[in-house]
């Protein structure tokens, strides 16, 4: 019996008798070069069982696709995996994650190869709730799930897992794409509040670099914030990076510049500078995007006339925001209505608008459900700040480190001659 | 391919699932990787999803779909209009789409269901909208004839003004069940008291 047989059989054998922890010490001294053995690795696969044999079943769908790999190899290798994500053991492959990880994302390449990102989505949805230990953890399958639902334009699946809180990330670089792709799929189903949120994460996540992904994340986070307040502030809050707070502005002049335009509240001046940076925000494709920042503008400014008048005709809100006509603007204020971004009731007899007060008087018995959901959200997450800070406080390396540096400011404070004299 | 869910969904008239039920089958089936493209119900999957007013994915659904489906398929084109006139807030022209096209059997009753639906929400935003609107308008927004359109609102209490062919709203107070639930008082005001104290 060869070496390849004796491991499948020792996969069957160990594996039925229950025996998982004893197979993953074979498995991990069988020698390396049984596992280069990629061609003959392949068939083996066909006299295992996914769901019993879920551990040896890694191993060697891991050799297989490691290394270099032909296209055909590559695209045969497509749908066992799918079939192994699907119908695999939990609690065997997380004795192997780093395996599970890499198998995963060959899987991931090769449906990019294949030009079928939509192939991956589901499975891929499958192998996070498979290797996460909690709905708080962020894997490395995290972005690429989302890539994938981006380039198959599946982005209601996307939405699935963005709504958990994530308090866990084993790479910066996951949380980083995670928030940017998760950030352009909420914009893409215009819950702007929420990709608000996911981009900010990004530019003011600790950075000892200025990086790419910051950088385009930026650019959107400005864009949006534009389209859903209106508004935008280059002031970073103070825990952003220091790298952030110098460098960002310098990479996205352009968009500086639009926001400047932009709270000028004139739409020439806006629409002169879309004109003039047009190539860069298609080349960044953005363009979508800045139009949206323009016809959010229309609204913006029949908002602001909602703060200085009671009732106004149609026609002077054409005139004040620019539009065409009084048909129009009554046309933008039904769509405000709809939207429930202003009160108001149209007087289509006299040609007027009204504008009214919010209805709503937070006593609805749906309105103290928000109240209470939001209160315990607050709580939870101080609770878990709190055991968070108990957790550094009584760290060794944290207390050595906080140890040593007060004794040297206690040093300082009896040095009468500051050190900036020895320049 | 196992339909069996969704014409379950279609003949149940359970049409706020169909979007999700095409949603799934479609990603399990592209992940057996069948080639499932050729006969896909896209018209269905579209009209599921503008059913749900889930315009944004009824959007990513049509550009995500192949080019030969997007020219070669008349119903498919013709719900991608109802979409389309949505997108754009042209709210009249979705009642033109929908009149528009001689809807296959199985699209039918989704098609009528959705346009009910519309009529009744456009009914409500007109009613919260507007003070006054000329029948005209209302006809279009509805999708009915100027009489029909008339007599609808007149039911619900508008009234008309002949002279100026204007219709004067009638506003629906907002009745909202308000079943009090003493437990959760008790909870904010535990809140509150321990803000307090």
């Amino acid at each position: 019996m060869d070496a390849v047989q004796a491991l499948v059989a020792n996969i069957q054998g160990l594996s039925s008798a229950g025996d998982i922890s004893h197979l993953h010490v074979v498995l991990k001294q069988a020698p390396d070069s049984l596992y280069a053995e990629s061609t003959r690795l392949l068939p083996v696969l066909d006299q295992l069982d996914p769901s019993k044999h879920s551990l040896g079943y890694l191993y060697i769908l891991e050799a297989c696709s490691s290394g270099s790999v032909s296209k055909e190899q590559g695209s045969a290798l497509v749908l066992p995996i799918a079939t192994f994500i699907n119908s695999c053991d939990t609690e065997q492959i997380r004795l192997a994650p780093d395996k599970f990880l890499s198998v995963c994302k060959r899987f991931k390449d090769q449906v990019m190869v294949l030009e079928e990102p939509l192939r991956g989505v589901a499975p891929m949805l499958t192998a996070i709730r498979k290797i996460q230990t909690s709905s708080e953890h962020l894997t490395s399958l995290h972005p690429e799930f989302l890539l994938l639902c981006l380039l198959s334009k599946c982005y209601k699946a996307g939405l699935s897992i963005l709504g958990d809180d994530i308090f866990e990330v084993d790479q910066p670089r996951d949380l980083f794409l995670y928030c940017y792709y998760g950030g352009m799929i909420c914009i893409g189903q215009k819950r702007f509040q929420k990709a608000l949120e996911l981009l900010h994460n990004v530019v003011t996540a600790p950075m000892t670099v200025i990086n790419a992904i910051a950088v385009e994340a930026y650019k959107k986070y400005i864009l949006a914030s534009l389209i859903h307040h209106g508004q935008f502030s280059t002031s970073l809050p103070k825990y952003t990076s220091s790298v952030a707070q110098r460098n960002l502005k310098n990479f996205c002049q352009p968009y500086i510049e639009l926001a400047n335009s932009y709270s000028t509240g004139k739409i020439e001046e806006l629409e002169t500078c879309v004109q003039k940076y047009k190539e860069k925000f298609e080349n960044d494709n953005n363009l979508g995007l800045v139009k949206q920042v323009i016809s959010s503008m229309y609204k913006r400014n029949i908002q602001r006339l909602t703060q200085t008048y009671l009732t106004l005709s149609l026609q002077d809100i054409a005139n004040s925001v620019q539009l065409n006509s009084a048909k129009e603007a009554e046309m933008h204020v039904l769509q405000m209505i709809q939207d429930g971004e202003i009160f108001a009731t149209i007087n289509q007899k006299d040609g007027m608008v009204r504008f009214l007060e919010d209805p709503e008087q937070y006593k609805t018995c749906q309105m103290i459900e928000h109240i209470d959901s939001s209160i315990q959200r607050i709580m939870a997450l101080s609770r878990k700040l709190t055991a968070m800070d108990e957790n550094i406080s009584s760290d060794a390396l944290f207390l050595g480190k906080v140890g040593r540096e007060r004794q040297r400011f206690d040093f300082d404070d009896f040095d009468t001659v500051p050190q900036k004299f020895n320049i | 391919m196992d339909f069996s869910l969704l014409s379950e969904a279609l003949t149940s008239k359970s049409y706020e699932k169909v979007a999700d039920i095409c949603d799934e089958q479609m990603l399990q089936v592209a992940a057996k990787g069948v080639a499932f493209q050729d006969d896909w119900p896209y018209a269905i999957h579209l009209l599921g999803h503008i059913y749900a007013g889930d315009i944004n994915s009824m959007r990513f659904l049509w550009k995500s779909m192949p080019a030969t489906v997007k020219e070669g398929n008349p119903e498919v084109i013709a719900a991608w209009k109802i979409g389309q006139k949505l997108w754009v807030r042209d709210y009249g022209g979705v009642y033109e789409a929908i009149r528009g096209y001689d809807w296959s059997q199985e699209a039918q009753g989704l098609v009528a269901a959705f346009s009910d639906l519309y009529t009744k929400n456009m009914f409500q935003l007109l009613q919260s909208a507007y003070s006054t609107i000329s029948i005209q308008d209302t006809a279009l927004f509805l999708g009915m004839s100027e009489d029909d359109a008339t007599t609808f609102v007149q039911q619900q209490g508008w009234a008309v003004d002949p002279a100026s062919q204007m219709l004067t709203v009638k506003k629906q107070p907002i009745v909202t069940k308000q079943k009090l639930d003493a437990r959760k008082l008790q909870n904010l005001t535990e809140y509150v008291f321990h803000l307090e104290h």
